[in-house]
């Protein structure tokens, strides 16, 4: 990042080919469109050339300042499209986001990172699936509360809280892996 | 606000859950806790990172990392 900080080329190739596969996991959930989930993570990674400067190492990790960029990004872009019905319309017929990407030898940091991934999911599969549900929307869907509720036809009061008991667990279980990860 | 409650407004605020109206509290909060309230805040970061990390990574198109370097080098020489 700070490679970037200076306007290295060179270092935003290396952060490119280290988190491309992660951004454009998330901007293919949020948005459900292959071409689309392309032409917004060349734009997010723009962003983060132009952006870098308002990085800071103190205000957390670079991983956690490029997944709120990127899920800003593509939540406004499904916005922008209107494309909530035909994202919906293709969500029924997925179980699983992702096609088999990654066929070629995995390299040990891919084998770690499927590790990390596996766990983090144990942590996530935990939660009961209302609080699970009520997590998906907010942060892959980017509803508010109250359209969660609408959606879900609960209580407001009811969201609230399946959100912040869900959001405690994943962030007590994600410490108590910490050593793990 | 107590900081328990500031705790869990936080790790609703990371993930975009903060609806507007809790917003203008949770910021008067942030501001009375101060440096205990950022080092959280950040703490809470986890959690986004996770739901990202939770997926199976995918593959760009090889011609997105070649536009963005092309982008970048246009920038740099202008």
């Amino acid at each position: 990042m700070e490679g970037i900080q200076r306007e290295d080329s060179e270092a935003l190739s290396h952060l490119y080919d280290r988190y491309n596969g992660i951004l454009k996991a998330l901007v293919l959930r949020v948005i459900h469109n292959e071409a689309e989930a392309d032409d917004l993570l060349q734009e997010i990674f723009m962003e983060i050339w132009n952006q870098a400067k308002n990085f800071s190492a103190q205000r957390g990790k670079p991983l956690g300042w490029m997944v709120t960029l990127a899920r800003r990004r593509a939540i406004d872009g499904l916005r922008k499209k209107q494309a909530y019905a035909r994202a919906e319309e293709r969500l029924q017929h997925e179980t699983e986001q992702q096609p088999d990407a990654w066929v070629h030898n995995s390299t040990e940091e891919e084998i770690l990172d499927g590790d990390r991934r596996v766990l983090i999911r144990r942590v996530i599969g935990m939660l009961p699936p209302a609080q699970q549900q009520a997590i998906e929307l907010a942060f892959f869907r980017g509803m508010s509360q109250r359209e969660i509720a609408a959606k879900t036809n609960t209580p407001l009061g009811t969201v609230k809280t399946r959100l912040e008991l869900g959001l405690k667990k994943i962030y007590d279980g994600l410490k108590e892996l910490r050593d793990e990860l | 606000m107590s900081f328990e409650e500031f705790q869990n407004r936080a790790r609703l605020f990371v993930v975009g859950a903060l609806d507007p109206d809790e917003m203008a509290e949770f910021e008067g909060a942030r501001r009375e806790f101060g440096e205990k309230a950022e080092a959280f805040i950040v703490e809470c970061y986890s959690l986004s990172e996770a739901f990202a990390l939770s997926l199976k990574p995918a593959k760009a198109s090889d011609q997105i990392k070649a536009r963005l370097m092309e982008m970048v080098k246009n920038r740099q020489t202008h």
